[in-house]
């Protein structure tokens, strides 16, 4: 794999600028109309994707000339696909995955951003993306009764992920979600100290040796504890299992689900039953990993037929953001009595980032910051009194916007709102 | 050739740090041409400063907005107008929409339709800004070209700002010819070079009634999206005819009876483009629909004010139809189907798919005029294409070609385009070989292409005009720092 294998895509093209905007049927107006922080926040046409892809493919004819500038594009985007979503309506090209590719030849060569490569230090030598973490992986299930998967027999291994096991305010995600799975009934446990983190962050930072890494770790143990399903709290980990391991052929037949996706079924077969009532408006933001990212790897390998068309043998299939996880999450919400669901003008595929993701939330987070804020203001506008996510990085994301925006939205991971409700 | 230092700042001070860049790692992502630096004017004070400091340096500048590919000189001054984005008025009582050059069209459109409004979008697509001048499928309701554009607010090559029409003597956008200055053939030139030198900064554009919903009801996950219901009072069909004459006939029946909201005339391969999502799919559903119709057609919407209405239009479309002895594309009549393509053709969003998805580029002619006439041109031009079709080297359209009648339907547009691979140099100068022999027929045969040029050849033509525009360009563009060519889009 390589940028190489991309020149055929990038050269398709035609900088007709849709990748800037969320598909052209689902505008609704003057505002929330962009679909790209990275384009949104910077402006040149060299922060959009199809700058990007331009750039690259310059590049690769000429050579590559590394810049102040050329790095600030390169780091300056959070890998949220949302122009992959856009330009796919029309095209048959890649797009996300050369940019993911020119990020990662950037980190071979040693173009790095001094930021990122301090995460990567971290992970290196504390196994965690959290800068600073203190205390172990497994701390905060302390008196819990919580199974340890690596020597108990589990149906389900929750895989907890590095934010939330390592930052205090975010811990409450993974009390709730063991509630959750204690009021169901579900045989599952922790791999506690020995959880790993996914890699998932590692690869969108564009480290992909880092991400290798810990994917093998991870399904190493997993093999050998013999566990069948993994359910992941975070979307960044729902996407590094269920995606990125495929892609890189290493998931096998591991089934792996997002909590959100647990819940509903939990639900939907009746072992879960959300009763108490919450009165809440809510809005809800799918986070782009288990969205549009989080669809499912299609693994293909041809050639370009010669002739007038981009098209070739066997015939490929582009993942378009058709398949993400965008109904379970919702459903869940909507099973909770009192809360209203109101929409966004940007959801689904289409859904606008919350910005930590690509690691601009520790590279650049002012610019994080003012997409978590865009995303703020969406939600406000729709009369909610509070967003929830499914992933601990927008929640986080969002509540450093909501310091500095003296709006009384609230912010709540999924598992919040239905621990509510048990 | 690099600004000098000094220089450099001196534009840096009109619009700021953050946007000007010279570095030459962001070029390729706007064009293959080296530009001296690309600035982000916020606003019309800012443009007229950087244009009045290109007249200093003598240094020549372009804007552009969303922009498709285009051929740019180099060493020039790229202003990308992308912060100048902003709804300015949407003025329902007078009916015009004023709009800065980077609000795509999508945007606007979007914010009119919730005032039961609507605008002429041009057949570039809504990705586009909503300034661009020219025709597009709603042309039967909306009209086409310069005459959609009202008041403008221009800064000239030479840095001054000029207000059009009724903004030249008031605060008011709603006429381009007055009272105040009328410079519709300057500022909107159908000829080529096609484009104004200077910068638009504001535009008003002319909004008509939209009898649809104030939001579609689209459904589904992209790329299958699907209207929950079809909206009240719309149709959507596509007809094929045994001749061109019948076609023709229909149409002009149906411009002259005002029926049509939308009248479009795809051809087959572009029915196929637009409800399809793959380029393999899209072959697949072209060879089966090929078979299905009888020779060209149209695609066209008709939309009801209220129940009455829509029943009246579609029996007089019905008889149109029957006498013409036209046949309904069963595909089309599936709501599935009928629903999108309404969606898409109304807020045109599909353009892309027509155009570059199957080989990346398109090399297209249109030809302005009576549309019985012009189609006879465009006979002759898809004819040409069957060579390149036969050796692989375009995509196979069956030689098609498409248009609409604009208004009543006399006159029209048509247009005709290969669609091949920019990479292979055989197909790219075979069909560059194409252009310039269809275009020189269309120039011997009295017909008007917008990309015939040269201006010199053809402006003889044409009254010598070229001769008065090039005066006209000296007087308003004394330092020659506006260089012709490109597009706005």
């Amino acid at each position: 794999m390589g940028l190489e294998q991309y020149q055929g895509d990038m050269e398709m093209c035609c900088r007709c600028s849709t990748c800037k905007f969320i598909p052209m049927q689902m505008i609704k107006g003057e505002q929330y109309a962009n679909a790209c922080p990275s384009i949104a926040r910077y402006n040149y046409h060299a922060y959009s994707a199809g700058g990007r892809l331009n750039i690259a493919v310059s590049m690769l004819k000429n050579g590559f000339n590394y810049t102040d500038r050329l790095l600030d594009i390169v780091y300056n985007c959070q890998m949220c696909g949302a122009c992959g979503v856009s330009c796919n309506y029309a095209m048959d090209m890649e797009v996300l995955e050369p940019i993911s590719e020119f990020r990662i030849k950037c980190v071979e060569d040693g173009q790095t951003n001094p930021a990122l490569e301090k995460v990567i230090a971290g992970l290196r030598k504390q196994g965690t993306m959290v800068s600073g973490a203190k205390g172990k992986r497994g701390d905060w299930a302390a008196g819990l009764d919580v199974k340890d998967a690596t020597k108990e027999k589990v149906d389900v291994l929750y895989h907890v992920g590095c934010l939330t096991s390592f930052d205090k305010n975010m811990q409450k995600l993974a009390k709730s979600t063991v509630k959750i799975l204690q009021k169901a009934g579900v045989n599952f446990g922790i791999a506690g100290n020995a959880e790993m983190c996914c890699g998932g962050r590692a690869y969108q930072m564009g480290y992909r040796e880092d991400f290798l890494n810990q994917a093998k770790k991870n399904m190493d143990m997993i093999k050998k504890a013999g566990i069948k399903t993994v359910v992941t709290g975070c979307a960044d980990g729902y996407q590094a299992f269920k995606v990125l391991y495929d892609k890189y052929n290493l998931k096998g037949d591991l089934e792996v689900l997002h909590i959100s996706e647990y819940i509903d079924k939990l639900i939907k077969e009746g072992r879960l039953k959300p009763r108490r009532k919450v009165n809440l408006s809510v809005t809800y933001h799918d986070p782009c990993r288990l969205g549009r990212l989080g669809e499912p790897w299609v693994h293909w390998e041809g050639k370009k037929i010669p002739g007038d068309r981009f098209v070739f043998d066997p015939p490929k299939s582009y993942r378009r953001g058709t398949n993400g996880v965008y109904d379970p999450p919702r459903d869940v919400i909507r099973s909770i009595p009192g809360v209203k669901l109101a929409e966004m003008t940007r959801i689904k595929e289409y859904s606008w980032c919350c910005g930590a993701g690509g690691g601009v939330i520790e590279s650049n987070p002012e610019f994080a910051k003012w997409t978590a804020q865009d995303r703020i203001d969406e939600a406000v506008s729709t009369g909610a009194e509070a967003i929830v996510t499914a992933c601990p990085w927008c929640e986080k994301t969002f509540n450093v916007a909501l310091k500095d925006n003296g709006s009384s939205l609230k912010v709540y991971d999924i598992v919040e709102l239905v621990e509510k409700a048990i | 050739m690099a600004l000098s230092k000094e220089v450099y700042k001196e534009f840096e001070d009109v619009v700021g740090e953050e946007n000007i860049c010279d570095d030459p790692v962001i070029m390729p992502a706007y064009f293959s041409a080296e530009f001296a630096a690309v600035m982000l004017p916020a606003n019309t004070a800012e443009v007229q400063a950087v244009v009045k400091l290109c007249n200093k340096h003598k240094v020549q500048f372009r804007p552009i907005c969303t922009g498709w590919s285009g051929a740019f000189p180099k060493d020039i001054i790229l202003l990308d107008l992308r912060r100048m984005n902003r709804i300015i008025e949407i003025n329902e009582k007078n009916m015009y929409a004023v709009v800065e050059p980077y609000v795509i069209s999508a945007q606007l459109q979007a914010e009119l339709f919730k005032r039961g409004l609507n605008f002429c979008i041009k057949g570039a697509g809504t990705n586009c800004s909503a300034m661009l001048r020219g025709h597009g499928h709603m042309d039967q309701t909306t009209g086409g070209d310069d005459r959609n554009h009202l008041a403008i607010e221009w800064v000239t090559p030479a840095g001054d700002i000029v207000r059009s029409g009724s903004l030249g003597s008031s605060d008011e956008w709603f006429c381009g010819d007055g009272p105040g200055p009328s410079l519709r053939s300057i500022l909107t030139s159908a000829v080529p070079p096609g484009v104004t030198p200077g910068v638009f900064t504001k535009a008003a554009v002319k909004l008509y009634h939209w009898p649809g919903p104030a939001v579609y009801p689209v459904e589904g996950v992209s790329p299958n999206y699907r209207l929950g219901e079809i909206p009240p009072n719309m149709m959507a069909r596509y007809y094929s005819f045994p001749s061109v004459e019948k076609m023709w006939q229909a149409e002009l029946k149906i411009g002259e009876n005002e029926i049509a909201y939308e009248l479009m005339g795809f051809n087959i391969s572009m029915v196929a483009a637009n409800i399809t999502t793959s380029n393999e799919e899209e072959e697949e559903t072209f060879n089966r629909l090929n078979k299905e119709v009888q020779g060209p057609g149209f695609f066209i919407i008709i939309a009801g004010n209220t129940p009455e209405d829509f029943e009246y239009k579609k029996k007089v479309l019905d008889t149109i139809i029957s006498e013409a002895e036209g046949k309904s594309l069963k595909a089309v009549e599936d709501p599935r189907i009928e629903g999108i393509l309404m969606c898409q053709c109304t807020r045109v969003s599909a353009s892309i798919r027509e155009t570059f998805r199957n080989g990346g580029a398109f090399n297209s002619i249109p030809i302005m005029g009576q549309r019985d006439l012009t189609i006879r041109w465009a006979i002759g031009a898809g004819k040409a294409k069957g060579p390149l079709i036969e050796k692989g080297l375009i995509v196979d359209d069956g030689g098609a070609f498409f248009g609409w009648g604009v208004e009543q339907g006399h006159l029209g547009k048509t247009e005709i385009f290969c669609k091949y691979d920019p990479l292979n140099p055989e197909a790219k100068a075979a069909v560059e070989t194409w252009q310039k022999e269809q275009n020189a027929r269309a120039f011997k045969e009295r017909y008007f292409a917008s990309t015939m040029g040269p201006q010199d050849e053809i402006g003889p033509a044409l009254s010598n005009y070229h001769l008065w525009w090039k005066k006209i360009v000296k007087a308003i563009d004394p330092n020659g720092v506006s260089p012709e060519g490109g597009a706005l889009v």
